[in-house]
């Protein structure tokens, strides 16, 4: 089956800094591949340059078949960049909710705006995600009134409610209170079994063995390990994972 | 069940802190507005012409005062006006002149940063002659009215100039997260603006704004000095010097300024209210 994102020769410099050295990763449809590694290791970087929000600085990103150049300018560029975008949806650790509209009115902004969809269609399917991350009770409500955990629920129906074709989460868990972590994993994982292609930096250990298809261990801006994870996580071949999963291991339990 | 009270229970002791917290509040709030009174009737007693206890007052002509009270009061509207139209220009040219302060593209980055400066470097009522004087050379038409757009433009330019500071700052306090989240939906450049940012920099924006509206209409009493306008300071000087009552027609523009003045603040106060209680 053709890979439906196809990451070639990535490079991000940050002035004189190499953040991303020559990163190369196919996903196929369906896969779940979650993206571990120590803070510094690139992988938020990393996972940002598939949407372009960090430029890449050379390399060759490959979306369902639209494929984009790092490190070029123009017209012509941007507007890839924009259709690259329309496939691809993210998730952020802050969940970057618009404060000044309504749990609803956030959902259909990117239909209604981006798309030029009819708003009476796009309510409907704002309510259908809605519903799915069980947040269509609160639609009317602000995100100031919303749990971190509800908050991230409601970021997830925004950005599927954009029928991307991947799916990017940056930390989703990371800002929340321990016990609201699980209310967004499961959102996560019913995500998953309903088909989305998922590429998920994470540092949740038991969500990506019970989860991923696939797991990547990232250190110093190159992909030093990928494996399924039960794989992975009985057998880690280099020592850096192998600290990484005790560290883990020691921490959660 | 029968509830506490039912039963002869003390009132919780909640309720009484709650009770005793109003008490205080309003026995604050009785303090402030008795001292205000008496401030108040202290000014009065200046104004009275009476001497008390070897203290020497100014003697007011009352009887001009009644004589041109509606004739001075005639020129609120023209202030209410000018100041609108002001404002109005202001908040157009603040923003242009913040988004250009954000412009990497240097054409934008200059002439905000140009016209910041050049209105800030100089005096407003200097501002007002130069429009009063220069206007009608450029558009002739505007001869007939020349004081009133005059004062607009300068007065407009100016607190544009200063409240794009305001906008700035209002567009700075947008995270980067929310742009990022607008881009990441595939929206462009201009609407993450229209769409994502410029709303909240307004409500970030919006008591300063009002404080600055307050300010403006007394500025706006320079507007007199081109002697085209009839608002109130105007018409409070020209009476006053026709009849050698000044200090009497300055005291009841002042009256009608405060007055104006209380009354904005007061609709200020609800609006900063009710936005602190809106969301975010």
């Amino acid at each position: 089956m053709a890979p439906i994102v196809k990451v070639s020769n990535l490079d991000k410099y940050f002035g004189r800094l190499h953040v991303l050295k020559n990163i190369s990763l196919e996903v196929q449809p369906r896969e779940v591949v979650c993206i571990i590694g120590r803070s510094g290791s690139g992988k938020s970087t990393f996972l940002r340059c598939i949407n372009f929000l960090e430029e890449p600085s050379s390399g060759t990103i490959e979306v369902d078949g639209l494929i984009v150049e790092g490190g070029e300018k123009g017209k012509e560029h941007r507007q890839l960049i924009h259709d690259l975008r329309l496939k691809t949806g993210m998730v952020f650790q802050d969940f970057n909710l618009f404060p000044h509209m309504s749990v609803l009115e956030n959902v259909i902004e990117g239909p209604v705006i981006v798309k030029k969809m009819d708003r009476t269609k796009a309510i409907e399917l704002a309510e259908k995600n809605l519903n799915n991350v069980d947040m269509l009770w609160k639609k009317d409500e602000y995100p100031n009134r919303l749990s971190g955990g509800q908050k991230q629920r409601v970021a997830i129906a925004r950005a599927l409610t954009m029928e991307p074709r991947v799916m990017l989460f940056d930390e989703p868990t990371s800002a929340l209170d321990p016990e609201l972590i699980g209310e967004v994993l499961n959102v996560m994982k019913k995500v998953a079994q309903e088909g989305m292609t998922m590429l998920i930096v994470t540092h949740e250990m038991g969500f990506a063995k019970e989860v991923a298809d696939r797991v990547v261990v990232m250190a110093d801006g190159e992909i030093i390990e990928q494996a399924p994870p039960e794989e992975l996580f009985e057998n880690p071949k280099d020592p850096r994972t192998r600290a990484l999963i005790d560290r883990y291991r020691s921490g959660s339990n | 069940m029968a509830s506490i009270a039912d039963q002869g229970a003390p009132i919780p002791q909640a309720e009484l802190i709650y009770q005793a917290q109003l008490r205080k509040v309003r026995i604050f709030r009785m303090h402030v507005g008795i001292t205000w009174v008496a401030l108040l009737l202290i000014i009065i007693f200046f104004f009275s012409g009476q001497n008390f206890l070897g203290i020497k007052t100014i003697s007011l002509d009352t009887d001009f005062i009644s004589r041109n009270l509606s004739f001075i009061a005639g020129g609120l509207g023209e202030t209410i006006r000018i100041s609108i139209l002001s404002i109005l220009l202001a908040i157009l040219l603040a923003l242009l002149a913040a988004l250009g302060r954000l412009s990497t593209f240097p054409p934008f980055y200059a002439l905000s940063t140009f016209y910041v400066s050049l209105i800030r470097g100089t005096p407003l009522y200097l501002q007002i002659f130069f429009f009063f004087l220069a206007l009608p050379q450029i558009i002739p038409a505007w001869a007939a009215v020349p004081g009133l757009w005059a004062g607009v433009l300068a007065l407009g330019l100016n607190y544009g100039a200063y409240m794009s500071e305001t906008f700035r700052a209002g567009i700075a306090s947008v995270s980067k997260g929310q742009r990022e989240a607008a881009i990441a939906l595939g929206m462009t450049n201009g609407q993450t603006m229209r769409r994502i940012v410029i709303p909240q920099a307004l409500r970030f924006a919006i008591p300063p704004m009002g404080n600055d509206f307050i300010s403006m209409t007394k500025d706006s009493a320079l507007v007199s000095a081109t002697g085209f306008v009839h608002e109130l300071m105007w018409r409070a000087t020209k009476v006053g010097r026709a009849q050698f009552n000044n200090l009497e027609a300055l005291i009841v523009a002042a009256v009608f300024y405060w007055g104006l003045t209380l009354i904005l603040t007061y609709f200020q106060n609800r609006l900063e209210t009710r936005m602190s209680k809106g969301d975010r």
